[in-house]
């Protein structure tokens, strides 16, 4: 059974459509991604998902429950909003301790949670520095824990890794694969096509409000991707090849193939020594390509 | 409850770390304080005075010197019984009264008793008025009793009779009627004299004050003793930046928090919007209640104030911060970012001092200003806070001031939590 059910979300700003008719599932357990480019309208579906905006149309379900502003659905929910939400003036410590008040914990399991919450974003050591003294990938991890003190079943991230140098990155990305072995529920945006690949069971292709295309990563690929790519580059180009189909350029014959061993025999058989060889297998970046025409960082 | 206090703690918290914000709250009143109460004393342009006059006499002397009084200009007179007077004065509302006690028309005759006097009431607070008033008071009486004695009134006749009576009457010692007669001659010249010279000085002076009928100004407090020093005076009214400093800072850090994203963590945690509101409004109206008793007892321990009335203190010191929190809450929905609430509520804020007395002092205001610092929450604070340190109020004095803090709180709570969005956009 799905913990999250999206159904038909709409949310329009003024005249601007930023959300148009999006569905989706997540069941329990799962790695959800919301992939898009800047603008898609992932940040406004979380919005809705928490119940900090109110959809134009369009329902959210939580654990069977379809209103997300009531307290007793917020204390399942964990999020982790992408504009830094963090007390600069209070230490990584008191920030922690006063948000995990806020949802009813006190005491020594106030104390545990924090504990827990500085060892996993590894900021033990400047748990009394103040929050305005953090590099910004450590107050990104601040911003991820703050969210999690309550030990929500489901976890949205909003682009938890925007504006991180590649080791805090790292860092970060372990804690949520951590989150996603012990069980937890996550949403998780970006627009970064590896993250999505690398941590998500399926993912959303999100553009101009609408969702693409939604599958596993592998699903996606296969369906949108296109097929694996052969290249390889000769000295000359052979003549045995002259009408091998693909494509020349720069001296580098190109094939799309779905069979690239068949293409590489025939290149060994050319007699030709080969100087470079590469198979580019499609990836979400080529799926984004194939469904809009456009590269995922325009 | 818990969430409340969680809440209310952060901001007090944060307002302890921001050096500025206690600046604004604490330090910029208490240099208020000690400028204001090192350099009191000084005049300035003057709108009419009001004051009430008391004329437990009725006799035409006293009705013509009030007449006096009511045609000048620089005053706004109104009658009134003894009692509501000084309630009024005490108040704040009235500089002064002035008081003609029965048979003080009468001691400005001959060998009337000239140890009835004048009684003038004035607003300690008001004492750089004292001297002016008494000039405008002794003006109206020299020119009553010339309108008297003059060609034109009854008084020279009174002293040619009183003349024949003393040549007529067999019983006097010679001695005593030689005394009286001189004394007599004396008068009746001096009237002639008078009467030659006579001037308008309708709108008077302070000249003459020396050689006035018995004036006696005492000052209306409970104890009659009024405040011993301006500090006294100055450290009730720095309250009012103190209150303003507190609600500047905690409606920026209202909309600092709307911009940041840290108001967005706490929509979403599961607790209401009345609770969000109320722990702000509990940090606010505390740090004010401690900003305005830290200003005082600075004033308490060091500067000498005493304090008349401290359960009517700390109810002054509530009422004004759950007052000032409510005006906070508007404030904060003024602007969508921390400068244009910032400025905006300054402005406001400036206004609601300017006119309530905590920049001039009421009696220097024009006419106009004085009609608005009614109007200003400031003004109430003050006059709430001075009622319980030197002005003596009982509760029931207490009571307007208390209430309209209050009601514009509760008002200002309403208005402001119903502006500010807490729910989904
Ligand atoms: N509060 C708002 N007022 C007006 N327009 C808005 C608002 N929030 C979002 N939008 C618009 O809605 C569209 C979707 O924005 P959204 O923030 O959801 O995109 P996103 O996918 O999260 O982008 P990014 O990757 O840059 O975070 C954008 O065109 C944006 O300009
Ligand atoms: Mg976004």
């Amino acid at each position: 059974m799905s913990l999250l059910r999206v159904r038909d979300l709409r949310k329009t700003f003024g005249d601007r459509v930023a959300v148009d008719g999006v569905s989706f599932q997540v069941a329990r357990g799962e790695s959800f991604g919301l992939l898009g480019p800047n603008g898609a309208g992932k940040t406004t579906t979380i919005g809705m998902i928490v119940g900090a905006l109110r959809p134009d149309a369009g329902t959210v379900t939580v654990d069977g429950e379809d209103d997300p502003t009531r307290p007793s659905l917020r204390l399942r929910i964990g999020v982790a909003p992408q504009a830094l939400a963090l007390y600069q003036d209070l230490t990584a410590e008191e920030n922690l301790a006063f948000f995990g008040s806020l949802y009813g914990l006190s005491g020594a399991t106030l104390q545990e949670r924090v504990r827990w919450a500085l060892a996993f974003a590894g900021l033990e050591e400047r748990r009394r520095d103040l929050a305005r003294t953090f590099s910004g990938g450590m107050q990104r991890r601040l911003n991820l824990v703050c969210g999690l003190l309550h030990d929500p079943p489901l976890i949205l991230l909003d682009e938890p890794t925007v504006g991180v140098d590649p080791q805090s990155r790292n860092a970060i990305f372990e804690s949520i694969e951590a989150l996603k072995r012990d069980g937890r529920t996550i949403v998780y945006t970006t627009h970064y096509m590896e993250e999505a690949e690398r941590l998500c069971d399926r993912v959303a292709i999100m553009d101009h409000g609408r969702i693409l295309a939604l599958d596993t990563v592998a699903g996606l690929v296969r369906d949108h991707g296109g097929k694996p790519r052969v290249v390889i580059e000769f000295p000359e180009r052979p003549a045995t090849l002259a009408k091998a189909g693909g494509t020349w350029e720069d001296g580098q014959w190109r094939v799309e193939t779905d069979r690239p061993e068949e293409v590489l025999l025939q290149a060994v058989n050319a007699g030709q020594p080969l100087r470079h060889v590469a198979i580019d297998r499609a990836n979400l970046e080529a799926v984004f390509l194939h469904l809009t025409g456009r590269s995922l960082r325009d | 409850m818990k969430a409340i206090w969680a809440l209310a703690a952060k901001d007090l918290r944060l307002l302890l770390r921001d050096r500025a914000d206690l600046f604004w709250i604490l330090g910029f009143p208490i240099v208020m304080a000690l400028f204001f109460g090192s350099i009191s004393g000084g005049g300035g342009p003057r709108a009419a005075l009001p004051i009430a006059v008391v004329d437990q006499d009725a006799s035409p002397m006293t009705q013509s010197i009030v007449d006096r009084l009511r045609s000048s200009e620089g005053l706004k007179v109104r009658e009134a019984p003894l009692d509501s007077a000084r309630n009024l004065v005490r108040r704040g509302d009235l500089v002064a009264y002035v008081l003609f006690p029965a048979g003080t028309g009468a001691s400005f005759g001959f060998g009337g008793d000239s140890t009835q006097s004048v009684e003038i009431g004035v607003d300690p607070r008001r004492s750089a008025e004292r001297e002016y008033l008494r000039g405008f008071v002794t003006a109206a009486l020299f020119q009553s009793i010339q309108g008297s004695f003059g060609a034109s009134g009854g008084g020279r006749d009174q002293v040619r009779a009183s003349l024949d009576q003393l040549r007529e009457n067999p019983d006097i010692a010679p001695e005593a009627r030689e005394r009286q007669g001189t004394m007599l001659r004396a008068l009746e010249s001096f009237m002639v004299a008078l009467d030659s010279t006579r001037t308008d000085t309708a709108t008077g002076g302070t000249d003459g004050e020396a050689a006035g009928p018995n004036i006696r100004v005492v000052e209306v407090t409970e104890d009659d003793s009024g405040p011993r020093s301006a500090y006294e005076v100055t450290f009730p009214s720095s309250i009012a930046w103190a209150l303003i400093g507190v609600c500047m800072s905690f409606a920026v850090s209202l909309v600092q928090e709307r911009m940041t994203g840290t108001f967005l963590r706490l929509r979403l945690a599961p607790i209401g919007r009345a609770t969000i509101l109320a722990g702000k409004g509990l940090a606010c109206a505390l740090a004010a209640a401690v900003a305005v008793t830290i200003v005082l007892c600075l004033g308490v321990f060091v500067f000498g104030v005493r304090i008349s009335n401290p359960p009517l203190l700390a109810a002054a010191i509530g009422a004004s911060a759950f007052c000032f929190t409510g005006v906070m809450m508007v404030v904060s929905v003024l602007g969508k970012t921390p400068p244009s609430v910032a400025g905006a509520g300054w402005g406001i804020m400036l206004l609601l001092s300017m006119t309530g007395g905590g920049m001039i002092p009421l009696v220097a205001m024009p006419a106009w200003m004085q009609a608005v610092s009614n109007y200003s929450l400031v003004r109430h604070a003050i006059v709430a806070v001075e009622g319980a340190v030197w002005r003596g109020f009982g509760w029931g004095e207490a009571l307007p001031p208390l209430g309209i803090l209050i009601g514009a709180g509760i008002l200002g709570m309403a208005v402001g939590s119903r502006l500010l969005r807490t729910d989904r956009a």
